[in-house]
């Protein structure tokens, strides 16, 4: 029998906060970002390789501890408010977890923090930082940390 | 905190002289990157594990936890059904009046004459020549519906010209049409005000506005009604308080002449307020429009305030104007906004050209006869002095206001029971004197905690004789049904 409709694909995030994050060349961008902030903290300060790479890695942390795993919510009025008890980690990929986008987000922190602590030779105050940061990122980031708040940290009111 | 800091380095460092004793082994001496390998390897390797790890994993979603038989049960059991119809009340069981004639200032109940105190009519314009006219020329001309929304096919061009005659007539930039007159509050506050702002309105307003608050999703914070040293805490608590306030969008909502009591904002008082603390003010005009001031521009011009000073004025056209629809009236700003933004402008079919046609009449007959507000406020004069001296009840609308209220100096305990001694007031009225009034029965919806009472539309329609018949009915009749309250 002749096929008399089209099958369309279903959009594969309806969420306009997350839904960029669906485009093909983000995660190639994440990374090219990543490595020019290198360069650039690295030429600003001049400070030695490792210690640029514990600082990108540092404010890497910070960053996506504030934007994906702290704010809630999403800037958008016409959710009518559905994500407002959720982190932008938990709403990515319709809350799927360890899809091709969460892996590539959980292994990002991991190679950056071996990257850093080689390259500063694991020496004393990078690595103690590079750790808790990477430890924090990682743990954020289990399935099983899904829309779970250990000890109330970041809560609903 | 330095010697937990301390602790831990020390710890570290047990733990790096740990991985150095395992790197002693000969395979840990290669050079990569400028950069000895130590313990690197091992550590490094044991990574690459967890992310190999870690990729091999399969996704899946988040199982929804289903429902257990023991909490199907409990469900099934708390589960009490509603009766589909509601068993019937003696509140129901009572039958409105049915009126058999336009509802002008005279009506027909019953076959009989009446003087009618219930529709909003405060210029006497319903039913008049001129306006019948129009919107008889206006039907020939357009057909009765506009046939769609003002976006898409719906603008006429008196839907254009009743906008400018209504910036013309309250010397506005710009104002917007909306078909029908609850609908232009709840479209208007909900495209200005959204989640996360405040909104500083009084516990008085009507239905439609509270309807636009309760859209909006902002933050509501209600001050006491027409209270403006309550309206000053609140603003300076909110100020105080919140120091996010600053960044937050300010609001301030209230009504020129509120429909639930007849009271009169003090609209100078409010700017003050307003331009102190700097909040935004929407003001609702649909009571006061034709009815305030000299040339009946409402609110501001009573005020002497210049209209570009309130932010966003909203009106129902039902009301004075004798037709439907509202209006939204502003800065140019304010008007384009909402008409991309305002879902009852966007979404509605527009008002129907023969009523934007009737307003664009009502205006000039306005405009042209100052007379009918003269008239309006010698009635609702005569009537308030007439209803001064009734017994066991209280007048508690401004002596401006075209709804005269009048509420129980002492209540009998519930707002049920209050009602009912009202609506035997307004039976026996009705039967006795041929005098139509209502009482101030809200819709179950209605949140508002005012005192109910008897509300009386004045309109520049009724004869003075009208209005002492029936203050004197009135009068008479409250003597006689409430004796224990003097």
């Amino acid at each position: 029998m002749a096929n008399y409709y089209v099958t369309a694909v279903p959009p594969t995030d309806l969420n306009r906060n997350t839904e960029w994050f669906t485009y093909p060349g983000v995660w190639t961008t994440y990374i090219l970002i990543l490595f020019f902030s290198w360069l650039v903290v690295l030429s600003v300060f001049g400070c030695s390789p490792g210690m640029a790479w514990t600082i990108v890695h540092l404010s890497h942390f910070l960053v996506t501890y504030q934007c994906f795993h702290w704010k809630k919510g999403t800037p958008f009025a016409d959710d009518q408010g559905i994500y407002n008890r959720l982190t932008w980690w938990e709403q990515i990929d319709s809350g799927k977890q360890l899809t091709r986008n969460r892996k590539f987000l959980t292994v990002v922190p991991v190679v950056l923090y071996l990257i850093a602590s080689h390259t500063t030779d694991y020496q004393h105050p990078m690595l103690f930082f590079n750790t808790i940061a990477v430890f924090v990122l990682v743990v954020a980031k289990f399935p099983n940390m899904h829309k779970v708040r250990i000890f109330g940290i970041n809560a609903d009111q | 905190m330095d010697t937990t800091i301390s602790v831990l380095t020390n710890k570290l460092r047990d733990a790096s002289d740990w991985v150095t004793w395992i790197s002693e082994a000969p395979f840990a001496r290669a050079v990569v990157f400028g950069v000895n390998i130590g313990g690197h390897l091992f550590v490094e390797g044991l990574l690459l594990v967890v992310i190999l790890f870690l990729l091999s994993q399969k996704s899946y979603k988040p199982p929804k936890r289903p429902l257990t038989k023991k909490e199907i049960d409990e469900l099934c059991d708390e589960w009490v059904p509603e009766p589909l119809i509601p068993t019937i009340t003696d509140e129901m069981k009572s039958e409105p009046p049915v009126l058999e004639s336009a509802a002008g200032p005279h009506t027909t109940i019953n076959g009989k004459e009446v003087i009618n105190f219930t529709s909003a009519n405060y210029l006497g314009l319903l039913g008049n020549e001129k306006l019948l006219e129009t919107c008889t020329r206006a039907l020939e001309k357009y057909g009765v519906g506009s046939c769609g929304p003002r976006g898409f096919y719906g603008t006429i061009d008196v839907h254009l010209d009743c906008e400018a005659r209504i910036a013309k007539f309250l010397g506005t930039p710009d104002s917007i049409l909306y078909s029908y007159g609850l609908s232009t509050m709840f479209s208007a506050i909900p495209a200005f005000c959204k989640k996360g702002d405040v909104i500083v309105a009084d516990e008085g307003v009507h239905w439609g506005i509270q309807n636009g608050l309760q859209l909006s999703r902002s933050t509501i914070i209600y001050f006491k009604h027409n209270d403006m040293e309550s309206l000053r805490n609140t603003l300076e608590k909110i100020t105080q308080e919140n120091k996010q306030a600053k960044k937050l969008r300010r609001y301030i909502i209230v009504e020129a002449v509120y429909q639930n009591s007849g009271q009169i904002a003090p609209l100078d008082e409010i700017i003050k307020l307003k331009e102190k603390y700097r909040f935004r003010v929407l003001l609702d005009e649909s009571n006061s429009l034709g009815v305030l001031g000299s040339s009946g521009k409402g609110l501001t011009e009573y005020y002497n305030v210049p209209v570009d000073k309130i932010d966003i004025i909203t009106a129902a056209m039902g009301h004075a104007l004798a037709t439907e629809g509202g209006f939204c009236t502003g800065s140019t700003r304010v008007i384009e906004h909402q008409r991309l933004s305002s879902s009852g402008y966007v979404f509605s079919a527009s008002l129907p050209p023969y009523l934007a046609s009737a307003a664009v009449k009502a205006f000039d007959i306005l405009e042209e006869n100052p007379d009918l507000i003269t008239k309006l406020r010698e009635n609702i004069n005569t009537l308030f002095k007439g209803l001064e001296d009734i017994q066991g009840m209280e007048i508690m609308s401004d002596p401006l206001s075209p709804i005269v209220f009048l509420r129980l100096k002492k209540s009998t305990g519930s707002s049920k029971s209050d009602i009912k001694l009202l609506e035997d007031i307004a039976d026996r009225v009705l039967k006795e004197d041929s005098v139509f009034v209502v009482t101030s029965k809200r819709s179950t919806l209605d949140k508002c905690n005012l005192p109910v009472g008897l509300r009386l539309f004045v309109s520049a329609g009724h004869s003075v004789s009208d209005m002492e018949k029936a203050s004197k009915s009135l009068k008479r009749v409250a003597a006689s049904l409430l004796t224990d309250q003097s």
